[in-house]
């Protein structure tokens, strides 16, 4: 077992390219850590090139590496990704948010990850290098695997950053999560939704619904309801009807009833999507 | 497992040690370096109680690679203590508002908590109730209950502060 910390990019994919598999990639540590046994690591916690949030092309540019309490406080990522930060804010504990980053929650792969979760909504991509130094770009959503299985392939690439559209005029976007306490728990269901209105109608939606398959799940039929509707008191009752109805979920002796669990659904798909509504029309009026 | 030399800064004192760099960095304080007020708890960055500062942010030290401490600053309760000691008190503000206030019971998830309010309070000298709540959120309690600890944090909060002015 070694532990080697990574300086800059091109030492990381020396070693993965040395170490030919046989070794995993390790940022924040504070799921991968608990894995036992644990495999030879490779720190990339430092590398320069997953670190920052900057902007690129108009896209804004967010390390992968930078943790959860980094992008909660992201003046930037508060007003132009808005379920990010929040969905950050909700992650674990400080301690938690402190070590623990982005790409991790992504390549932990967790169904319920919160970060990951308002990623799918605001229709993140990702950014990927590979031990060869080639790189590769995947949609957020099309990097589960399965059951806390992910695509990124920790002992051969190296996710570098998120590229997400920043939230401008008539768009918005919300994260929603309900838990048994406020802190150190996991949801029992979350929610993220982004919007993007043009004349008061809905052109472009992303509802994203967890934990009810492995990976973090679009609500399709929810979509297909409000696209080219005009948000009000009416559809909002129909969301909560459509969202619950499209998906399957399970109750569990830990977590809640399946009877809960539908409930849930149906509410914070409509309270996610509202809000995103809410936030767009503000920008709309600006 | 391989041995590697990891250096880093420890309550303000370089250090050196020849250790498992997978090893925690709970363990590397308590076995290495006789660090006992870091206290060990569930083991898996649930319960706050092996809370240490690394490079000024509040961490659960059992889930730090020691690896991952090479080159940076790490504070623990005696840290926090010594730097009471250096301004003529027995102990810092914030575990002598403990004690007046209550807020031990079993002690075993001060050490956690006094760590968690020092990284609200340098950050933030003044806090409302709810950010102190905030800021002990990942620390569990499960005797003296919360009410009295966030009472502490706020009265040293007052007395640091008057001090300072």
């Amino acid at each position: 077992m070694s532990y080697m910390v990574a300086a800059s990019l091109e030492q990381a994919l020396k070693i993965l390219h040395e170490k030919g598999g046989n070794v995993q990639v390790i940022a924040g540590g504070t799921d991968l850590y608990l894995k036992k046994p644990l495999p030879d690591l490779v720190d990339v916690s430092s590398v320069p090139e997953i670190l920052g949030i900057c902007r690129d092309e108009g896209m804004l540019s967010i390390g992968a590496g930078v943790t959860h309490t980094e992008a909660a406080a992201s003046a930037v990522i508060q007003s132009e990704a808005e379920a990010l930060a929040e969905a950050c804010r909700r992650v674990g504990s400080p301690q938690v948010r402190n070590m623990g980053t982005i790409g991790g929650n992504l390549v932990n792969a967790a169904p319920a990850a919160d970060a990951a979760v308002a990623l799918v909504a605001l229709g993140a991509k990702a950014l990927l290098v590979n031990h060869a130094g080639s790189s590769r770009e995947a949609f957020v959503e099309d990097l589960y695997a399965g059951y806390n299985c992910s695509y990124v392939d920790g002992s051969s690439e190296i996710l570098l950053r998120f590229l997400v559209e920043p939230c401008g005029q008539g768009m918005g976007s919300a994260f929603m999560r309900f838990a048994p306490r406020e802190a150190l728990s996991l949801p029992l269901v979350n929610s993220a939704a982004f919007v993007r209105l043009r004349e008061n109608i809905i052109e472009e939606v992303r509802v994203v619904i967890a934990p009810v398959k492995p990976a973090p799940t679009r609500l399709v039929e929810t979509e297909k309801l409000v696209l080219g509707c005009k948000p009000g008191e009416d559809i909002w009752r129909k969301v909560e009807y459509t969202a619950a109805s499209e998906v399957e979920v399970r109750g569990s002796l830990l977590r809640c009833s399946e009877e809960y669990r539908y409930h849930l659904v149906g509410v914070l798909a409509r309270r996610a999507l509202k809000k995103a509504v809410e936030r767009a029309l503000n920008r709309q009026r600006r | 497992m391989k041995e590697q030399v990891i250096r880093f800064e420890i309550n303000g004192e370089k250090a050196e040690v020849y250790a498992d760099p997978t090893l925690s960095l709970l363990h590397l304080l308590r076995s290495r370096f006789n660090l006992i007020g870091t206290k060990e708890g569930c083991r898996k960055g649930e319960c706050g109680t092996c809370t240490v500062l690394l490079d000024g942010q509040a961490v659960n030290s059992c889930l730090v690679p020691a690896g991952k401490v090479e080159g940076k600053k790490v504070l623990t309760i005696e840290g926090v203590t010594r730097e009471g000691a250096l301004k003529g008190k027995r102990v810092h503000p914030l575990q002598q508002s403990f004690v007046e206030k209550g807020a031990v019971q079993c002690g075993f998830c001060t050490p956690g908590m006094v760590m968690s309010a020092y990284a609200l309070l340098r950050d933030n000298p003044s806090p409302s109730p709810e950010q102190v709540r905030e800021a002990i959120s990942g620390n569990l309690c499960r005797c003296s209950g919360y009410k009295q600890i966030e009472e502490a944090v706020l009265e040293a909060a007052k007395t640091m502060q008057e001090k300072q002015g």
